[in-house]
């Protein structure tokens, strides 16, 4: 499998450390609602088709992909950074030669 | 009182690296293996939105114009400098105290630096069969069109990571931890063995 | 010239005579000679005994899908098995033997299973090792004892056990486009592609490009088409933008376009050059792939169709043709299809008799009766061969008059002499990478094969592999493919003109003539048409349930020949169409991949391993190394007649009176450096780290979100913005890992970066009540006394004119320091405390009393923070902020987290002054018989020279109040009982008086 990084470009995915659901939304640090948090800790969806997942290239540039996926192909719809905004900061992964 | 002056530093290498031509050289050598033993080698970090403005702080302080686009670099003289990561740049001096030269222009606004001039190990290849070798070890593309002069990757061999710089046409500088340089020379010298390699 | 070599003809060089044996027999071959065809030259008719009833058999085939001709190369002590002849290249000094006989391949008395044949019948081995469900055998030993001698009876080649020295290798590679396949359709694709300045990679699992240029016969641009392949090989090689892969099985198709081929670099050698890998793995990257596979003949199902002498006919025209061998003097042919015509005329004019042409159909055409005119061939249309016979070669066959509607026999039996007989079950597209890659292949009724349907992937079919059979056809898909895939536009160029036999590629729906005896469909697994209709009859109506009972298609062949037979033969037990029973999913790898080439560089002395700066000192002094993760650390430094138990109660006994020193290199450091950095250790860590003095150190602990413990270790405030994190050595990855998750995924507006530095720093911890003294003496440019230096203080000095970052902190109870270097000094400055240590008796130590150490100071590890544990667990709640949150600090405090009945870290001692051992289980009551009610577990455990006794941290349940109380030490694995004390995990200087100082 390959996953394409917006900054390496195409890797194998031997690179890439699967980080999860990216569904998850983290509860505001102080809060006290632990069901919020029982959902951010433990619960998954699982998907049978296209999913959002977090990787990272662990193996690589080390940045948080938000990929993706689909679960029955395998296909990889899309990557893009995790950290909002980075890419149109940078602005250095569009004209990666 | 005068201050000592430093002892060398010991190379992770040492019992490892024997110069002299190994391998299946009767058929030639096609690959030449050698440590650099750069005197800086630094980490640049900029906050989102201060890329260029780091870039053109390493111009000034290296002469280094580091060109466009993600993993560009540039690789001159004993100075090289190349993006690793998302607004991360590898900068190499072969001389010692370059993380001084910066000290007071990379501010907390802009960034940060990290010296790994201890921590990383630089080892060189070089020769007709360099990407060859180069492709036991990585599954990147290392062909010239995929990975042009002056452009660095970040990549792994199982557990070894690697910032690799294309510093000519068929020569690579790949950057290790420390602690892996012996490990990952033993096994490039095993790799070379085949084509004919010589230590410097 | 041995008995069967044609004069004339064929790639191979009548000139260069190749010596090999055998079983142990000399023979000789020519270049360009594989095993079988040399053998077969040399009139060799048994290759082998097969799987289950030991039934002699000969060669079937000349390519990969070879089923009975396995053979043991033998190079040294190593040997590999099950390997097919047809694959084997001779050289000067091989050797080679026979599979599954006892004593010889032509005297076995494993042949005997013959005779039990109903016994060894579909599903034997599951209705067997079952064992009897009842009876004095039900479940007995004795039972184990046969199935020992069964499971030796069957079977293939046996492995060796010599380690093997070979060396492999793994590479990696990317191209625009991969051509699977070098037959004409691959050979113009690969052109096609080159030509559009695309980068190609040429790989065939053959020795030599051309597949069936270069026996076929036919003419391509006026010339043979062995040499229009040759020339068109050519082309390719001069090209900088095409790898040629000779020998190279691309044997897997997974996601992305990523293909796994086995290249044999030098099996076909007598000798490797100088680090020359044996095999290599290549990971091939490819744009778009074209599958120019090709097709197998099959085999066509009928009672003696496994007699040494039977062969695909095809197989023989390649001998003819491509190594100047024939499979005999007197050949007849039985076919369903018009191929096996052509066959029978390359073979007539390579100089064998064709003594029968027998022809299920009615209908055959009279370009198939000139045909055999011109071979000189009795044809015998509406027959069908019944019986074949001979021992270990053939001697003659019977047929019979055959209607392929009905599929009955009539009339008398005709016997025909011969001594080889070619067979044509028509052809199957070799579809696997397809299938591999996620087709589902569909039935075409016409072709009688599964054609491979609309590519899932980025692939392109061309030649016989999408059903085309004829040359022409596979030329003009071959170009049209390479240039689709290179992105170029379609040509309307002439094509090469080919010269070949007329033939209508389409078989008739025969399968299997039923008569009086054993039929095979696996010749590998010895599986017959009756035990296809016996797993039929037992219940197993789907084709996978179908392969897995009888076996049918599972060998290392995995059913190349006997696939679409036994899928006809199970249709028509069902009664239902083959389309319906469908085709089982082709699962990589598709030949045998040798594990040596996918471990590659992956083992032995090319294993990864992380040293420290000060590694060969440590070598050089005496340490017995020992591995932690990927790091070497001294475990002890032992002085001769020492145990290791003597070692490291010395060297720890001797830091509690003088001093010690120990490398901590390996302890996990990371750079957290910006303006947010504070405020994230605040978020990161359970303590407050924004109200730490610059030039301080503070321990700190990390939750995770589930509000478990994490990891523990010192941060060190270097700067305003600026901290120099440790962890433990195991989790160092995990811990870096985890902060770039926050950073980046959940955090991204906190200015903060976070750099691995763990091999910038040499590390020596210096403990003891002589450490300040000692350092007091080498340190350079600060003092290191109580005022400049206090506990948890960092100064910055020198030691033998290298700059040092020395903090005052203690794992080990006493006064100790930790004295960072830059890596590259790390030596210089170790060995100058040593010197300076000399005066006071400074030893050096190892993990084994360091570990000692801190089991005395109660100190907890990653053996206490298992992922189980909880801070409050470890006594480490005084650590918990109640100021701030922080990554764990809402879920910590769940019921389950908090229960009086969790585990909690308490110390133990034996009371009988034995050993302890980790794992061992805490108990209130002894029952050494009936071990039961486990309190919990020891997670460390040393001889302590503090106490004088031998003494281990445990996790106890409700800990705390059992302090004081006596318990039991239960380990039935290890046979180690007895009373042990509870007590607080602080055994040592509970007050810190020592290290405080």
């Amino acid at each position: 499998m390959l996953i394409t990084c917006p900054y390496c470009g195409p890797r194998d995915v031997i690179e890439f450390t699967y980080q999860g659901d990216g569904n998850r939304e983290r509860p505001q640090p102080a809060s006290q609602d632990l069901d919020a948090w029982n959902a951010y800790v433990y619960d998954r969806l699982n998907p049978a088709g296209d999913h959002s997942e977090i990787w990272q290239h662990s193996g690589g540039c080390r940045a948080h992909l938000r990929v993706v996926r689909n679960t029955i192909t395998h296909e990889i719809l899309s990557t893009e950074f995790a950290r909002g905004g980075h890419k149109s900061a940078d602005n250095r992964a569009e004209d990666r030669p | 009182m005068a201050e000592q002056p430093l002892p060398e530093r010991q190379s992770p290498l040492e019992p490892e690296y024997h110069p002299g031509s190994h391998g299946n050289f009767e058929h030639g050598v096609d690959v030449i293996l050698s440590e650099t033993r750069p005197g800086s080698i630094l980490q640049l970090a900029a906050w989102p939105g201060e890329e260029k403005r780091l870039i053109e702080i390493i111009r000034k302080v290296t002469g280094l114009a580091l060109p466009d686009g993600a993993g560009g670099g540039v690789s001159s003289g004993g100075r090289a400098a190349f993006g690793f990561a998302p607004g991360k740049f590898t900068v190499v001096d072969e001389a010692e105290g370059l993380a001084q030269a910066f000290a007071g222009s990379i501010t907390p606004a802009i960034g940060t630096l990290t010296d790994l001039s201890h921590g990383r190990t630089a080892i060189r290849i070089a020769g007709p069969k360099a990407e060859w070798v180069m492709a036991k070890f990585f599954a990147i593309d290392f062909a010239l069109p995929a990975f042009p002069l002056g452009a660095g990757r970040s990549t792994n061999h199982h557990d070894i990571f690697a910032q690799i710089q294309r510093s000519g046409a068929d020569q690579f500088d790949i950057y290790v931890f420390r602690s892996f340089a012996r490990s990952f020379w033993k096994a490039l010298c095993h790799a070379s063995e085949e084509v004919g390699y010589e230590v410097q | 010239m041995s008995p069967r070599r044609t004069e004339t003809g064929g790639r191979i060089d009548r000139l260069r005579t190749i010596r090999f044996t055998f079983d142990g027999a000399p023979y000789t071959g020519h270049a360009g000679d594989t095993l079988a065809s040399a053998l077969l030259a040399n009139g060799v008719t048994l290759f082998g005994r097969s799987f289950k009833y030991h039934r002699p058999r000969g060669l079937l085939a000349a390519g990969v899908e070879e089923p009975n001709a396995l053979v043991t190369v033998l190079r040294g002590e190593v040997r590999e098995p099950n390997i097919a002849a047809t694959m084997v290249e001779i050289y000067d000094g091989l050797v080679a033997v026979s599979q599954n006989r006892t004593p010889s391949l032509a005297w076995d008395i494993g042949a005997l299973n013959q005779l039990g044949g109903k016994i060894l019948s579909a599903g034997f081995y599951y209705k067997t090792f079952m064992g009897p469900v009842i009876g004095p055998l039900k479940g007995t030993r004795f039972w184990m004892f046969c199935e020992h001698f069964i499971r030796r009876a069957a079977g293939l080649g046996k492995a060796g056990t010599a380690p093997d020295p070979a060396r492999y290798e793994r590479m990696n590679a990317f191209c625009d486009v991969l051509v699977v396949g070098s037959g004409p359709a691959g050979l113009m694709a690969a052109k096609a592609a080159a030509d559009q300045g695309a980068r190609v990679i040429l790989a065939d699992l053959e020795a030599h490009f051309g597949g069936s240029a270069n026996w076929s016969g036919e003419t391509i641009d006026g010339m043979s088409a062995a040499d229009w392949a040759q020339r068109t090989v050519a082309q390719l090689g001069g090209n900088d933008n095409v790898r040629l892969l000779p020998r190279t099985t691309v044997w897997g198709y997974y996601d992305g376009n990523t293909l796994a081929a086995l290249e044999r670099v030098t099996d076909h050698k007598e000798v490797a050059a100088k680090g020359e890998p044996r095999q290599r793995y290549w990971a091939i990257r490819a744009g778009t792939v074209v599958l120019a596979t090709g097709s197998f003949e099959r085999p066509l199902v009928f009672p003696g169709n496994d007699r040494p002498g039977v062969m695909l006919a095809h197989a023989a025209e390649r001998y003819a043709n491509e190594y100047g061998v024939l499979s005999g003097q007197r050949i007849a042919l039985f076919t369903n299809n018009d191929s096996a015509y052509r066959s029978a005329v390359a073979l007539k004019k390579a100089g064998a008799a064709i003594v029968a042409i027998i022809d299920v159909r009615s209908d055959v055409s009279n370009e198939m009766r000139r045909l055999a005119s011109d071979a000189e061939a009795e044809l015998l249309a509406d027959h069908a061969v019944v019986a074949t016979e001979g021992g270990k070669a053939l001697t003659g066959l019977k047929v019979q008059r055959f209607d392929a509607m009905s599929g009955a026999l009539s009339g008398d039996e005709r016997s025909i002499h011969a001594d080889s007989l070619l067979i044509s079950g028509g052809w199957s597209p070799t579809i696997h990478l397809a299938s591999q890659a996620g087709a589902k292949a569909e039935w075409d009724p016409a072709r009688q094969a599964f054609l491979p349907p609309k590519p899932t992937h980025r692939w392109i079919g061309a030649g016989a592999f999408t059903g085309s059979f004829s040359t022409a056809e596979a030329i003009a898909e071959g170009r049209a493919a390479g240039l689709q895939a290179a992105g170029g536009a379609e040509s309307s160029a002439p094509l090469p003109v080919v010269e070949a036999a007329p033939g209508n590629p389409d078989p008739a729906p025969v399968f299997e003539i039923k008569a009086k005896g054993k039929s095979f469909v696996d010749f590998q697994h010895d599986v017959t048409a009756e035990d296809v209709r016996l797993a039929h009859r037992e219940g197993f109506v789907s084709v996978e349930h179908l392969k897995r009972y009888t076996t049918l298609g599972m060998a290392t062949d995995q059913g190349k020949n006997s696939n679409v037979p036994g899928l006809a033969i199970m249709a028509e037990a069902l009664g239902k169409p083959i389309p319906e029973v469908g085709t089982t999913r082709f699962r990589p790898p598709y030949t045998a991949v040798s594990i040596g080439s996918l471990a590659a560089e992956r083992f032995g002395d090319l294993k990864p391993e992380r040293l420290t700066p000060m590694h060969d000192w440590h070598l050089a002094n005496g340490a017995r190394m020992y591995s932690a993760g990927l790091w070497y650390r001294p475990m002890i430094y032992g002085l001769a007649g020492e145990t290791v138990e003597q070692a490291y109660v010395r060297e720890a006994r001797a830091t509690r009176e003088s001093a010690g020193i120990v490398d901590v290199s390996t302890l996990g450091k990371i750079a957290v450096q910006g303006p947010d950095a504070a405020e994230f250790l605040d978020r990161v860590y359970t303590n407050m780290f924004s109200t730490l003095a610059v030039g301080k150190a503070r321990y700190g602990l990390m939750l995770r979100e589930d509000g478990l413990a994490f990891d523990d270790g010192t941060t060190w405030r270097l700067g305003e913005q600026e901290f120099l994190m440790t962890t433990t050595t195991a989790n160092a990855g995990k811990v870096m890992q985890h902060l770039e998750y926050f950073l980046d995924v959940i955090w991204p507006e906190l200015k903060v970066t976070v750099t691995s530095v763990t091999d910038e720093w040499a590390g020596a911890a210096i403990g003891g009540p002589n450490a300040r003294a000692i350092l007091a003496s080498c340190v350079t440019g600060t003092a290191v006394d109580n005022a400049a230096l206090p506990f948890m203080g960092i100064v910055q000095g020198r030691i033998a004119g290298v700059p040092v970052m020395i903090c005052r902190l203690s794992f080990s109870g006493e006064m100790a320091f930790e004295v960072y270097s830059g890596a590259g000094y790390g030596t210089h400055v170790w060995e100058a405390l040593i010197e300076a240590g000399k005066p006071f008796g400074l030893v050096t130590y190892g993990l084994e009393a360091l570990g000692t150490m801190r089991i005395e100071k109660g100190h907890v590890t990653g053996a206490e923070i298992d992922g189980r544990t909880t801070a409050r667990d470890l006594h480490l709640d005084w650590m918990l902020s109640k100021k701030k949150p922080f990554i764990g600090s809402a879920m910590m405090d769940r019921e389950g987290l908090i229960a009086p009945d969790r585990l909690e870290l308490v110390g133990l001692i034996a009371l009988d002054n034995r050993p302890l051992n980790g794992g061992g289980h805490i108990v209130e009551e002894l029952d050494e018989a009936n071990p039961h009610d486990s309190l919990g577990h020891i997670t460390a455990c040393c001889y302590s020279p503090a106490l004088g006794k031998y003494i281990a941290l445990a996790l106890v349940k409700g800990g705390k109040a059992r302090h004081g109380t006596r318990a039991f030490v239960s380990d039935p694995l290890r046979n180690r009982f007895g009373p042990v004390e509870i007590v607080s995990n602080h055994f040592y200087d509970p007050d810190g008086s020592r290290m405080h100082g």
